[in-house]
């Protein structure tokens, strides 16, 4: 069974905060945030990382995947790195 | 002559004897051990997953469980093996019936060079619905997981 898009008849996790770490040197983390219909670079931004501006951080983890910082579709799997 | 052939005969035999060499005893056998040497597999592999409510500065779980409660954040310790690069990703959901909601994906990349140990973790300051929950966890991009854990929330 593999997660749905949202139902209202499910709760909602948009709150949920998460992290990790590793003991090996030089981990990187970050979470997988899929893009709905609606969002922006610094709309994520501001709900991940509580600022806007932070979008750059974003669009550089996902260069290969964005040319254009403004062009993001529903369904892209973006790279979101963990908060300094 | 003969008496000095005589006489000389026991020096000339002694001579001989003392010419002729014992062969050298055969050198005391060795055998060359060699320890054996743990050696790391050159690919990465999941050894094991842990749910808890807290971890130690070595990232594993202090004390196993899998009922939680709403305020609690929730743990995963991920133990690996083998060197090289590796992916892992934690994929959380919310269980109820036949549907499935996402809670969180998170992703660790690593350059193991040995064993390693790493840990996931979930809150909502809300509070966890309460009901059935599991963690998937991948590996290199797998499309099935290699380890899943299910637990509660009550």
């Amino acid at each position: 069974m593999a997660p749905q898009d949202k139902d209202d008849d499910m709760p909602d996790f948009s709150d949920v905060q998460s992290g990790a770490s590793s003991t090996a040197p030089e981990a990187e983390v970050y979470e997988t945030y899929e893009v709905k219909s609606g969002d922006s670079l610094s709309k994520i931004a501001k709900r991940v990382y509580g600022n806007a501006s932070d979008w750059k951080k974003i669009f550089e983890a996902n260069r290969d995947l964005l040319k254009d910082p403004d062009k993001i579709f529903p369904g892209q799997k973006l790279k979101i790195p963990a908060a300094d | 002559m003969k008496k000095l052939t005589a006489s000389l005969l026991p020096l000339l035999l002694l001579g001989v004897q003392g010419c002729k060499k014992e062969p050298p005893p055969p050198p005391p056998s060795t055998t060359l051990y060699v320890a054996p040497t743990t050696t790391q597999p050159a690919v990465v592999s999941v050894a094991g997953v842990t749910l808890g409510n807290g971890i130690d500065a070595n990232k594993k779980i202090t004390t196993a469980v899998d009922t939680f409660t709403p305020k609690e954040t929730i743990y995963a310790s991920v133990d690996t093996i083998g060197t090289g690069p590796a992916k892992l990703r934690a994929l959380w959901s919310f269980v109820r019936g036949e549907k499935v909601a996402k809670v969180d994906e998170t992703t660790i990349e690593v350059n193991a060079t040995g064993p390693t140990t790493n840990e996931f973790h979930v809150s909502k300051p809300s509070g966890w619905p309460k009901g059935d929950y599991k963690v998937e966890i991948f590996l290199n991009d797998g499309a099935v997981p290699v380890q899943t854990k299910t637990f509660k929330v009550g």
